[in-house]
């Protein structure tokens, strides 16, 4: 198995862990937020390896970076209690847990691994900035359009809502 | 890499809307800053009735060219090299529905929202911008287009339902729209996600080539894209939100979403099933022909059949039990998201047109029942609860004998327009064998009678509760919008198959003025789309 192949694996599978983290830390909103991070970053750890570079960086500016940035802003001014976060000594039992679950998972994926499939060879040019603003301005430069008539639509409704006065 | 033709007469529709909706922003801007000949600031009034007249002017416009569209039979694409939209004359007759609904709520809204104090120049703005994310939806062959015009329908809609920001029902009705909806369209994303790895396309007609009914991907992908479409069209079990939302809103919003919405819904449907989904041959019909069909047609048929039943079941007993009227419209328009979905899961060319057939006349009957409830506003407040419509008949009995019309069109009663949409949908489904659904359909239509004639009854055999004081006069707009609407339920139920109106002779000119049926035009519209 290639090395790029064994990447890609580990990447998805901490996505999808790191989701279902996401959903389980439904006290600790915080703790939610900052394992979408981590999936996202996982995301354009897979986007790197489809060497679709620009669409990585991309995916870590707005996702990882403003998105939940924005998250955590919402988390922190609705100033959600943690009441009900375990204590030390439970927190011990799941270091251990964690680091038996991530044993078994390792041997899990060595009897897994050989019959994983490998990677197929990403067509040249895939993902760059040029591919992409190409794509973007000739085969979807409507849709571009359209999305600026929906930012448009947002920024409208967003001041309709929350302005404090709309007569002049 | 650069198209050499481009077919700019595609975006016309949706570009007139959308330029519509930029000219309405500039035109506030500039009409409330600047000062009259005299030397006076614009009145507020004013300057919501000429931007009003702009936005009706530009949805006239992209009326117009739907229609000559629609007439021309044209198929143009954009852009050849990579098409995205595709006008025909499925979505010129589509374009053509869906602004007339615009148009018409544009009427309604120009007087409630001075009643109702709300009268700021995004309104007008918001609606277009909706609009313009319908007309992109009906007129899509990808998926790409598809859902940026989904957004581009729904997030105005949050807002204008969020409208009147001093009632807090308003704003929990946004904001429940808002959760609802985005959960609703990342739902369809997924489809489209799921669909896009099983097909390597997010064209419809890729899917079409590519779609294998054996893979679970593609189905689940189908299946979540089914949902999606489900909860934009408030059928059941995805209904929850409508009641809330419909009350909660402004009447004219609610007016505008509830017809315009559940059209663009499931004429996209239509659209993305006979372009992109099941070798057509009726989906219904294979349901009967057991598991030699496609697995494709049977499940998917199953799927609609059973969301119809459901929508009809609870829709209507649901309606019976309310005691607002928004909320009994609501629930009404789950169990007409059900009838609707009768035509589109017995799946024929005949049943298609009586779906689409059905849909126009919705849009005339249900604008019009909410235009009664916009019409009866008076002093800030909507006039919601069913009790306050006892003795209408007498304070104002203009608006007592149309919402009776409408309310009978609802229920499918003939001569209104009602009656023969109903029948048209039932009679196809019964052609394909769907027995059952038209059963329940037939049941719950009259189930439905006590939960629409409780409202004529006490209109017309109660004495008067609250229409003690000196009644409004309903104003140029609202008239206008109540008769376009009365006319059209009379006019499609008395001429279901169209006839000629004005045949005489003028010297050895012979002149015969016919109207195209309706129901001919749905037609001719799903032989496109169904060949």
């Amino acid at each position: 198995m290639s090395f790029a192949a064994i990447l890609f694996y580990l990447f998805g599978a901490l996505a999808v862990l790191f989701a279902l983290s996401m959903l389980l830390n439904v006290h600790n909103t915080v703790a939610g937020a900052l394992s979408l991070v981590v999936t996202m970053v996982s995301l354009a750890a897979i986007y790197v390896l489809l060497e679709a570079h620009f669409v990585a960086a991309i995916q870590i500016m707005v996702y990882a970076g403003a998105i939940v940035v924005l998250f955590l802003f919402v988390v922190m001014l609705l100033n959600l209690r943690d009441d009900d976060f375990a204590p030390g000594r439970q927190r011990l039992v799941r270091v251990a847990g964690a680091l038996v679950g991530v044993f078994a998972l390792a041997q899990f994926l060595r009897w897994l691994a050989p019959g994983l499939p490998e990677l197929p060879a990403v067509p040249a040019g895939f993902g760059g900035h040029r591919a992409v603003g190409i794509a973007l301005y000739t085969d979807y430069v409507l849709l571009v359009e359209l999305i600026a008539l929906l930012l448009l639509a947002a920024i409208v409704g967003a001041l309709v809502l929350a302005k404090r006065k709309l007569d002049s | 890499m650069i198209p050499e033709t481009i077919f700019v007469a595609v975006l016309a529709p949706i570009g007139f809307a959308a330029i519509g909706a930029m000219l309405v922003l500039l035109g506030e801007v500039l009409l409330s800053r600047s000062q009259s000949f005299l030397g006076r600031p614009w009145n507020a009034r004013l300057v919501g009735s000429v931007l009003a007249g702009v936005s009706m002017l530009s949805l006239l416009l992209g009326l117009f060219v739907s229609i000559q569209w629609f007439a021309s039979g044209d198929v143009q694409v954009f852009n050849p090299a990579h098409p995205l939209l595709q006008l025909d004359r499925f979505s010129a007759l589509a374009s053509a529905l869906i602004i007339t609904a615009a148009l018409l709520s544009c009427a309604l809204a120009t007087y409630y929202l001075e009643v109702v104090g709300i009268n700021h120049a995004e309104y007008y703005a918001l609606l277009l911008l909706a609009t313009a994310g319908m007309l992109t939806m009906v007129t899509a062959i990808d998926f790409l287009p598809l859902f940026v015009g989904l957004e581009l329908m729904s997030i105005p809609l949050y807002a204008l339902a969020g409208f009147d920001r001093r009632r807090l029902s308003s704003n929990e009705s946004a904001l429940k729209y808002f959760l609802i909806g985005s959960f609703a369209s990342a739902v369809l994303l997924y489809g489209v996600a799921l669909l896009y790895g099983a097909t390597g396309s997010t064209s419809f007609a890729a899917l079409r080539e590519g779609f294998d009914p054996q893979s679970p991907l593609a189905l689940t992908g189908l299946g979540l894209v089914v949902v999606g479409f489900a909860f934009k069209i408030s059928a059941v079990p995805f209904h929850q939100w409508a009641p809330d939302v419909y009350e909660g809103a402004p009447s004219s919003v609610t007016a505008y979403m509830s017809v315009a919405v559940k059209a663009t819904g499931v004429l996209a449907l239509l659209r993305l099933l006979a372009l992109g989904a099941a070798p057509l041959g009726g989906v219904g019909a294979t349901v009967l022909d057991g598991p030699d069909a496609g697995l494709l047609d049977a499940s998917l048929g199953q799927v609609l059949g059973g969301l119809a039943a459901l929508s009809m079941i609870v829709g209507n007993l649901m309606a019976v039990i309310q005691d607002n009227v928004k909320r009994l419209l609501a629930y009404s328009s789950v169990a007409h998201a059900g009838y609707l979905l009768v035509g589109v899961a017995a799946g024929t060319a005949e049943a298609w047109s009586a779906a689409v057939f059905y849909l126009i006349v919705y849009t005339f009957m249900n604008l019009g029942a909410f235009a009664i409830v916009v019409a009866l506003a008076q002093g800030g407040r909507d006039c919601e609860r069913v009790a306050s419509f006892a003795g209408l008949a007498r304070a104002r009995p203009g608006l007592a004998a149309l919402m009776t019309i409408f309310l009978l069109a609802l229920t499918g009663i003939p001569p209104t327009a009602g009656f023969f949409a109903k029948f048209g949908v039932f009679s196809a489904a019964v052609n394909v064998g769907l027995v059952p659904l038209a059963i329940i359909g037939v049941v719950m239509s009259v189930v439905s009678v006590y939960a629409y004639l409780r409202i004529p009854v006490l209109m017309y055999m109660h004495e008067p509760e609250e229409f003690a004081g000196a009644p409004a006069q309903a104003q140029s707009g609202e008239r206008f919008v109540l008769l376009a609407c009365a006319v059209a339920v009379l006019a499609l139920g008395i001429l279901p198959n169209g006839g000629t109106l004005l045949d005489f002779s003028l010297g050895e000119q012979r002149f015969a003025l016919s109207v195209p049926s309706v129901l001919d035009w749905a037609r001719a519209a799903v032989a496109f789309l169904v060949p």
